[in-house]
């Protein structure tokens, strides 16, 4: 795709949600985004199970192309199962996003321990490549995310 | 509100002190450990998760196979190392199942002390956790006298040794030393009796691990108290396995005039007997009592017990929004703590699909480790972390994206 090698740096743009206790992001982070990829922009958040799914939604309503979570490896959450239920979360996600013609492949949950670093990273480069396989689709849908948004808009 | 929520902590660099630097090595250590374990098997059957799971199943293994030997063993000081011969010799599979309650009894004190290092190691003791770790010390403590009386019992010259070197540790006690190992012996000296009280003391105790084990799992939502059943075959499979190439054989029959010197050293349950070759008897009480009192101290010292000398983000504990709770028990189901109940709810909900609510949810602080799972849990916003309310989690999405 030869019109879109100019942007590539910035596309597809992604947002990502680690947990404070799992992959060490000291060295990989910088200002937050991935120092080897800046178009990953990354939340930390205090447990991969803190993430609400709508806030996915939002995220891939907003104009992200893609969006993951990060938690511990399965059976060594911090928190004891905070990576199961949000893995869980993330299909129940998925098949929703199937029901309103979102690609599923646009969201990922990913689990890695401290010292998964390198392995994070080719994760994170898979999705990324899975991503640029994709039509452009997220920037093609309004930038406001239609119920979930709205929603909290007017309790917030 | 200027809480800074990015970048986010460094959680495991931060903690100061030679205490504090042994601790994240060994977090460090254990957790590479986990990576390379990951590289056999896939992370839900790393058998490190499941100690826990592990050390029950040898339990209830123990306690199968102790019914089976109860119903053949005769607690006298002419029948006990008869009654076990028969056992091992005369009743058929009882050498099977003999070896397995020998062997089951390792690997619970094994996966009992592999549990122990890694929540040590991994931090899973402090905050609300403090309740598991106290319960686990007493279950250490039970479960390796329980071990203890179990060689006894088989009353062969291993038996006597160690029921001697029992005794010196007990008579070492200062004040309550002589009567408490009259207690034990049931009069001046061993008799029929003190056999009776051994079993009564192999007995009891392996009960009261259950209700241990209750108080252990008391504040854990879904506890893991079985491992995967790849992990359940493979243990009661090596268990019987080793049970039928190496059976378990006591020594010579225990002689009252006899004094054996050495007796076969099962490290897992008889190091402080071994220890004692070195340390003298009341040293040794010492040094047990202090360990125990060092393990039942381990959640409150050093300056790690609270989140903020750990560097953590201080997320608050997470609030119910009365107004949106509908008291449909979603994060009461995940919260992993228990520390989130359901009341009956005083007055309806201000939405519109808390209307019709009769449940209310209510957040026990004491209990809460503000990891947030609620938070994700409720579909309804009735739930946030004061330290990091969804309107700063979508700010950061909004910029994020805009970016």
């Amino acid at each position: 795709m030869p019109e879109r090698t100019a942007a590539a740096g910035e596309w597809p743009k992604i947002v990502g949600f680690v947990c404070d206790w799992s992959v060490d992001l000291a060295p990989l982070v910088e200002a937050g985004r991935l120092r080897e990829l800046p178009n990953v922009r990354i939340i930390r958040i205090p447990c991969s199970g803190f993430v609400r799914p709508a806030w996915l939604e939002d995220a891939l309503g907003r104009g992200a192309d893609g969006v993951f979570v990060t938690g511990c490896p399965y059976g060594d959450c911090l928190n004891r199962e905070g990576n199961y239920l949000m893995r869980d979360r993330v299909d129940q996600l998925q098949r929703r996003l199937v029901r309103r013609r979102i690609d599923p492949a646009r969201l990922a949950m990913l689990a890695h321990g401290l010292h998964d670093g390198q392995a994070f990273l080719a994760e994170i480069r898979a999705f990324v490549e899975r991503l640029r396989a994709l039509p452009k689709a997220a920037a093609a849908r309004p930038p406001q995310a239609p119920a979930a948004a709205s929603a909290t808009e007017g309790e917030g | 509100m200027t809480i800074a929520l990015q970048p986010g902590p460094a959680p495991r660099t931060a903690v100061r002190g030679r205490y504090g630097r042994l601790m994240t090595w060994l977090l460090r250590a254990t957790l590479r450990l986990d990576t390379a374990i990951h590289r056999i098997w896939p992370t839900d059957y790393n058998p490190l998760y499941y100690t826990g799971g592990l050390a029950n199943l040898f339990l209830l293994i123990l306690v199968l196979s102790g019914l089976f030997l109860f119903f053949y063993y005769e607690a006298s000081l002419g029948g006990a190392f008869d009654s076990v011969r028969y056992i091992t010799e005369g009743v058929p599979y009882g050498g099977i199942i003999r070896g397995v309650h020998r062997y089951a009894a390792d690997a619970f004190i094994v996966a009992v002390l592999l549990h122990l290092f890694r929540n040590w190691f991994t931090d899973r003791y402090l905050f609300s956790r403090d309740n598991p770790w106290i319960s686990g010390m007493f279950l250490l403590v039970f479960g390796g006298f329980v071990g203890v009386t179990g060689y006894q019992l088989i009353w062969d010259e291993r038996a006597q040794v160690l029921t001697g070197l029992f005794l010196g540790l007990l008579r070492s006690i200062p004040g309550v030393g002589d009567p408490l190992a009259r207690i034990f012996l049931g009069g001046a000296g061993v008799s029929d009796g003190t056999l009776v009280r051994i079993l009564f003391l192999h007995i009891a105790p392996a009960s009261t691990l259950y209700v241990l084990l209750w108080w252990h799992y008391l504040r854990l939502r879904h506890p893991k108290i079985w491992p995967p059943a790849t992990w359940v075959l493979f243990s009661v499979g090596l268990i019987f396995l080793l049970a039928g190439i190496i059976p378990a054989r006591g020594g010579e029959p225990a002689a009252p005039g006899a004094r054996p010197t050495g007796f076969p050293l099962d490290l897992f349950f008889l190091l402080p007997f071994w220890l004692l070759n070195w340390i003298p008897p009341g040293g040794m009480v010492a040094a047990l009592a202090l360990l125990v009192v060092l393990g039942l101290a381990i959640p409150y010292v050093g300056r790690r017990e609270h989140p903020e000398a750990m560097n953590v983000r201080h997320a608050g504990v997470a609030q119910v929004i009365d107004g949106n709770c509908t008291g449909c028990e979603l994060c009461y189901y995940d919260c992993p703590y228990n520390a989130i109940i359901m009341v009956s709810s005083p007055a309806p909900g201000l939405s519109r699909a808390a209307a019709n609510r009769t449940l209310l949810a209510v957040v026990l602080e004491s209990r809460c480790v503000e990891c947030g799972i609620c938070v994700g849990a409720c579909p309804f916003e009735a739930l946030e972390l004061p330290g990091f309310l969804e309107r700063d989690v979508k700010r950061l999405v909004a910029e994020a994206v805009r970016a």
